[in-house]
């Protein structure tokens, strides 16, 4: 252990701040389904992957930029989880909260299966030269990547705001959400609701993919570390808001990266975990107050 | 059962009545033990297998009874507690470092398989104020992420060879020896599982299982409760995992603290039958001839295990044996009405 410089810090400080948008791009789904469905969905970070493979193909195939594909790319995968949900989870609504939880995790077990029989069990990573070029900001520099995917992450969060705010869909989305019985009655289709906010869910978690799959490289089954790192984001933004969620990316970034500067990079996805853990252990019914149902 | 007609009063004054009634008598008479037939079929199968079998079916003996062995710890805590833990690679990993260290000192085996249980279950102990603060897919998400926290910290650890992990400096036993342990590793589990479920405190568990808050309401101690049942589990786990690493004869993060011994624990319990007494070792024979039916494909066996939980899941929730119990019920009473 050692106590950085200033100038590390400033460096560390601001690396957290942007990577915590990508953090918040990837869990933005986790949340999602989390707040309308309230389904822990355990294969989140299996939607991930699926659009970082989709980008890393999409690229090798087109030679057109991934994120110019991600016009293909996310609704791909938004169409896979419309499907995923009205086949799998959908019929478990009435049946408790356990039997849908281990389902997504059969769908988890599946999924990471599947990638490595498509797509081998190799290290991957969408090369693309703002994937690793610096840009140096005074006398601190941060990857181009992580400023892009920061600021897809304000564009993506800004649009689902408004979306779950001023649209007749979001509409329905928040009022299937509070009750979805008393939604139903008064005409919401909650089953269809719910199969497009899982849809726009694995849309996003698509996106956040092929950002993550620019800046990191990844494999059949880097989907649970990006899942780990995504209920470190909800737990600390709060649940089902979507502005604590960019809030709780932002911060994890920033605590992991000055963790890393501290402790060394090989303790970063630990810390990240700690975090969690250590936030569930003591604050609970503070962040997660209407989960002791 | 509930649009079963009920029985007008002339078919009760004539034939059908005394062939129900001898049903019941014969079904009474049976109710004292009848499991015993059972057991002690078990029993024989159990202990002349290891002299028929070849060193392969020895193996495949071994595996199936840690299966069972662990199957039932998370049954316990997962089927009738209500605590679907996906962390148990922590505790079966705790268990197979502990031997590794402890046989690597010079301790005798015995000692480290138990030591290897106890260690699990002192950090089950150790991490339950935190984790009881959480219920239901909550508490799920946690146990996962602790897991693999441990996974992350213990490949950071010199001491415990890194990533590397650490071969075993003991002789290990001959695959008869290993069988031996298996059979009796999963014979005290159950003994435990069992003799837990006949207590009282097995109401509690189930009634916390239930609804926690009206337990708690009727007078249940739900943090003592769960805590036993947790850590009598991990103790299982952590001796299970001790026993594997004889197995393996070296212990790496990524094998004792593998995320597949969660998924292999799900399957076990799920298709045999979840908060059922006979599940966890029809689950643990069906996931170990899976592994060997699908040796020749192994690219695709995880995939189409998840495909079986999720079909298992949906159709028959109560697993194979659940779904067995139920269906012979069904067709016992459909026989006493004489259809």
């Amino acid at each position: 252990m050692y106590l950085p410089t200033a100038t590390a810090t400033e460096q560390a400080l601001l690396q957290g701040f942007l990577l915590g948008g990508l953090y918040a791009l990837t869990a933005l789904g986790l949340s999602l389904v989390l707040g309308v469905l309230r389904i822990i969905n355990l294969a989140h970070g299996e939607f991930l992957i699926l659009g970082a493979f989709l980008g890393y193909y999409w690229l090798q195939r087109t030679g057109v930029d991934p994120l110019l594909g991600l016009v293909v790319v996310a609704p791909v995968v938004a169409g896979v989880g419309f499907v995923v949900q009205r086949w799998a989870l959908s019929p478990l609504v009435r049946h408790g909260d356990e039997p849908a939880l281990l389902t997504t995790f059969s769908l988890s077990i599946i999924g990471q299966n599947l990638f490595i029989i498509l797509f081998t069990a190799d290290s991957r990573l969408i090369n693309r030269s703002y994937g690793f070029r610096a840009l140096r900001i005074g006398a601190v520099s941060v990857p181009e990547i992580y400023l892009i995917s920061f600021a897809a992450a304000l564009v993506i969060f800004g649009a689902v705001h408004l979306l779950m705010q001023h649209s007749a869909f979001g509409r329905q989305v928040r009022a299937s959400a509070e009750d979805p019985v008393a939604a139903a009655v008064v005409g919401v289709r909650v089953r269809r609701v719910h199969a497009l906010t899982f849809a726009l869910a694995a849309g996003c978690a698509a996106i956040g993919g092929v950002l993550a799959g620019i800046a990191f490289s990844f494999d059949a089954t880097t989907g649970t570390s990006y899942l780990l790192t995504g209920f470190a984001v909800v737990v600390l933004g709060g649940l089902g808001s979507v502005a604590g969620t960019l809030g709780g990316g932002i911060v994890l970034g920033v605590v992991e990266s000055v963790g890393a500067a501290v402790f060394g990079d090989g303790y970063l996805d630990f810390i990240g975990l700690m975090v969690f853990l250590v936030i569930l252990a003591l604050r609970p019914q503070g962040i997660f107050g209407w989960a002791r149902r | 059962m509930t649009n079963t007609p009920a029985p007008t009063t002339s078919a009760v004054e004539h034939g059908t009545s005394s062939a129900a009634s001898r049903l019941s008598r014969a079904l009474a008479a049976g109710r004292a033990r009848p499991w015993l037939p059972l057991l002690a079929a078990g029993a024989v199968v159990v202990i002349v297998y290891p002299f028929l079998a070849s060193t392969y079916l020895l193996q495949i003996g071994f595996q199936i009874l840690l299966y069972v062995a662990i199957g039932e710890a998370w049954n316990l805590i997962a089927g009738y507690g209500g605590m679907v833990s996906l962390g148990s690679a922590a505790f079966i990993g705790t268990g197979a470092y502990t031997l590794a260290e402890l046989t690597g000192h010079g301790f005798p085996l015995v000692a480290a398989v138990v030591a290897g249980g106890a260690i699990a279950a002192v950090f089950a102990a150790a991490i339950s104020p935190a984790m009881f603060r959480l219920r239901g897919v909550y508490f799920s998400v946690a146990t996962l992420a602790l897991a693999e926290a441990l996974l992350l910290l213990i490949s950071t650890i010199s001491t415990f060879g890194g990533t590397t992990g650490l071969l075993l400096r003991s002789a290990v036993p001959s695959y008869l020896g290993l069988y031996w342990w298996g059979l009796g590793c999963a014979a005290l589990s159950t003994a435990i599982v069992v003799w837990l479920l006949r207590s009282r405190l097995s109401l509690a568990l189930r009634a916390i299982r239930d609804d926690q808050d009206v337990a708690q309401e009727m007078g249940v101690h739900a943090f003592r409760t769960k805590l036993v049942a947790f850590v009598l589990a991990s103790f299982i786990m952590g001796a299970a995992g001790a026993l594997q690493s004889l197995n393996t004869a070296y212990v790496e993060p990524s094998g004792s603290f593998s995320l597949q011994w969660t998924i292999d624990i799900v399957t076990v319990v799920i298709i045999g039958g979840m908060a059922t007494r006979v599940g966890p070792w029809i689950g643990a024979v069906f996931t170990v001839v899976l592994v060997q039916v699908l040796a020749s494909y192994p690219d695709i066996h995880d995939a189409i295990t998840g495909v079986i939980l999720i079909l298992v899941i949906r159709f028959a929730p109560r697993g194979i044996w659940g779904t067995a119990v139920t269906t012979s019920a069904r067709i016992r009473a459909r026989g006493a009405r004489g259809e």
